[in-house]
């Protein structure tokens, strides 16, 4: 391979890592835009839905490598496991948020936050006790097809994640900007106490957030699953980390900035790890989050509510 | 350096917890109990392969209490797990913690374990000032034996640091002659796991690599709590070595062989003993698996004629085949049962020490073969086995005992 054709090629991978993570940086800027909280559940909330869209798939038959499907039973079982996955993660993110974070709406100072983390820590635990401590080997239904372009290599999942991501983020874009909770939504964003004052229900958006947001995560997680075919009870710190920076990076709170953020990190990861070694990659993300913050201190799109879109 | 006045601190104390253990044993010599603890990652990306060496140990140890104990003591065993949530796989800090209740228990003389050489490293200077043996089943690196660490690793002076295998001293040049003389491999990428037996092992197979004149395109070192490894894979690709070696164990390992049937479908691809085990079978699986090298530091015990009834008790009481570190657990635990037994066969008290010297001296026939240990702990067979991971359909996916094939021997270094 030139050099050319391996840039090219850790791009289409950084991209790919970029989708999911913008996914689930989604979840956070959501939550972040309406509560102004950080919700470090959402790592896990990622990592249980993985398992979900395991189980998911086991359940229509398919385990391990062994049973590749093709055409309309394809895409039944897709369409099944992601709608199983995105309403699982939804409904736990709603739970979390009724049993844990509503009781304590309110309470000045980080008491939420540290909540957040420590339902992370239950859903963890719970995970590491109930299923194991192994590396679960993902079901896998997507046959291997592969097109070359040039020295870059496309495979069929690559183009899946690529897409699903992008008509997902595309929705939740219109659904924002175009629906009567969207636009709920941007109004608590921008000022919870007016909203409330118009009549907006303004435990409704939360619940909203809540829900689309992780339900995004489980869209991001069975993502994961089916492209690593890999899951365990491990994976949510590492992603969630990245995803979080990504919301971070784009400036929390901003819809668009999470997908790009996510972008860009999908990208220094696998660029910085060709250019410099892959054992620098924390270290470059961070830095180059810092050098961010110290001179755009609300990151790259600005101190946004979900609206400025 | 020790301060003259440490020194006397840390003498008196020993002699405390010396006149504390022999009261303790006193009591303990009346009902006839002697207790071994026995240290692996229960929690974690190795857990399978751990409950395996597990219960290779506790066979042999079983076997002895059913024939009435050994010298007529009763044995029990005091099960540690040294892995983490947090950590996701062996943890050395919970390593330590577990060397110090070890220590801690008066009726603890010798110790099975730890499977892992990070946390081996964390344990063998707390077992030498507690005056602990440790025979390990699997933890290969070096430095932990070596004299030149002695400082570090046993401050005591004595070996506590025992193996039933060999160490990666061996284990990663033999397969370094191994790529070069039977797979003829000219360049290589090298990654490994940031663990202490990844990063050890990947340098001695890249020093003997480079002595070989295999030429080292790239090193590399992976985060094993990442899950993408296709940037690194990617990078290996476009460099097109003939061969990708990875030292270290199955949390990463999973990971690497998955993504790398994708990225390297037509590479040589090996490793150690990390990627020896039910643990890579599992979470990789087929196809993925297929073809991967990789060693173990022990001869190929299971298919020894004399291990067949050992495997046949193995596999009725657990339900599962053993793997050749389920059996070097067997092993482990027939040195130290003998060692008990010689100590009470020549009238002295079963004390740490005694039995430690009694390891030290140890010919014990195994199903390796007779095991002795140099003046280190180490063994004096250093023998490195070569397998390949070929799908065998008559057997369960994840049945090591079958889906490994055995290579052979790899070369020794002249």
């Amino acid at each position: 391979m030139s050099d050319y054709g391996v840039l090219l090629q850790q791009v289409v991978n950084g991209l790919s890592l970029g989708a999911m993570y913008a996914l689930l940086a989604l979840g956070f800027t959501l939550v972040y835009g309406i509560l102004e909280l950080i919700n470090f559940a959402h790592f896990n909330v990622f990592m249980v839905s993985s398992f979900v869209g395991m189980w998911a798939l086991e359940l229509l038959g398919i385990s391990g490598q062994g049973h590749v499907l093709t055409g309309p039973a394809l895409a039944g079982a897709l369409v099944f496991a992601f709608a199983v996955t995105m309403l699982a993660g939804g409904v736990l993110g709603v739970a979390i948020e009724r049993l844990s974070l509503r009781p304590l709406r309110g309470v000045p100072g980080t008491a939420a936050m540290i909540t957040t983390i420590g339902v992370s820590y239950i859903l963890f635990n719970v995970i590491l006790l109930t299923v194991g401590a192994g590396s679960e080997n993902y079901p896998n239904p997507l046959p291997v097809v592969r097109w070359q372009f040039g020295e870059v290599t496309l495979e069929l999942k690559t183009l899946l994640i690529w897409g699903v991501a992008t008509a997902l983020m595309m929705t939740l874009h219109l659904f924002v900007n175009r629906t009567r909770l969207g636009k709920a939504m941007r109004a608590t964003a921008q000022d919870a106490e007016a909203a409330r004052m118009m009549g907006v229900d303004v435990d409704r958006v939360i619940v909203a957030a809540f829900f689309l947001g992780s339900a995004l995560a489980g869209a991001a997680a069975l993502i994961f699953g089916l492209y690593y075919n890999y899951t365990s009870f491990i994976i949510g710190y590492t992603a969630g980390l990245r995803a979080f920076t990504a919301a971070v990076l784009g400036g929390i709170g901003s819809v668009p900035g999470a997908m790009v953020g996510g972008v860009l990190i999908g990208l220094i990861e696998t660029l910085g790890g060709q250019l410099i070694a892959v054992r620098w990659t924390d270290v470059i993300i961070f830095s180059i989050l810092i050098l961010v913050l110290v001179f755009v201190p609300t990151g790259l799109f600005g101190r946004a509510v979900p609206t400025k879109s | 350096m020790l301060s003259r006045r440490s020194l006397i601190i840390q003498l008196s104390t020993t002699a405390l917890v010396g006149a504390l253990a022999t009261h303790a044993r006193s009591a303990a010599a009346a009902d006839k109990t002697v207790k071994i603890g026995i240290n692996l990652p229960f929690t974690g990306a190795d857990a399978h392969d751990a409950e395996l060496i597990k219960d290779g140990a506790l066979l042999a140890i079983d076997e002895a209490n059913a024939q009435g104990g050994v010298a007529g003591y009763k044995i029990e065993v005091l099960l540690l797990d040294d892995g983490t949530a947090t950590a996701g796989q062996y943890d050395p800090a919970q390593a330590a913690t577990n060397a110090r209740k070890m220590v801690a228990d008066k009726e603890v003389v010798a110790a099975i374990g730890p499977q892992m050489s990070g946390s081996g490293k964390a344990m063998s200077p707390i077992l030498s000032q507690g005056d602990l043996a440790t025979v390990t089943p699997s933890s290969t690196n070096p430095d932990i034996t070596d004299p030149k660490f002695a400082g570090q690793y046993r401050p005591k002076g004595k070996a506590i640091y025992f193996r039933t295998v060999t160490t990666d001293a061996f284990q990663g040049p033999n397969m370094a002659n191994y790529y070069a003389d039977v797979l003829k491999v000219k360049s290589v990428y090298v990654l490994d796991d940031s663990g202490a037996y990844g990063v050890g092992i990947a340098d001695t197979f890249q020093a003997q690599a480079e002595k070989r004149g295999i030429k080292v395109l790239g090193r590399d070192q992976l985060n094993p709590k990442e899950t993408d490894y296709s940037t690194t894979l990617t990078k290996i690709k476009s460099l097109n070595p003939d061969a990708l070696y990875y030292g270290g164990v199955a949390q990463a390992g999973v990971k690497v062989v998955k993504q790398a049937s994708d990225i390297l479908p037509k590479m040589i691809k090996g490793g150690g003993d990390g990627l020896y085990g039910a643990e890579i079978l599992r979470g990789a699986g087929f196809p993925a698996a297929e073809g991967w090298y990789a060693t173990i530091a022990a001869p190929n015990i299971l298919e020894n004629p004399d291990a067949a009834p050992v495997i046949d008790r193995f596999a009725k009481k657990y339900g599962q085949q053993p793997e050749n570190y389920s059996i070097t657990a067997y092993d482990a635990a027939l040195v130290i049962l003998d060692a008990v037994k010689r100590v009470a066969a020549s009238g002295k008290e079963v004390t740490r020490d005694a039995v430690r010297d009694a390891i030290q001296t140890a010919h014990v026939k195994t199903l390796q073969g007779e095991i002795t240990f140099d003046d280190n702990g180490d063994l004096r067979n250093r023998e490195i086995s070569v397998f390949r991971i070929v799908k065998d359909d008559k057997y369960p996916p994840d049945d090591v005992l079958h889906q490994y094939k055995y290579l052979g021997v790899a070369p020794q270094s002249s």
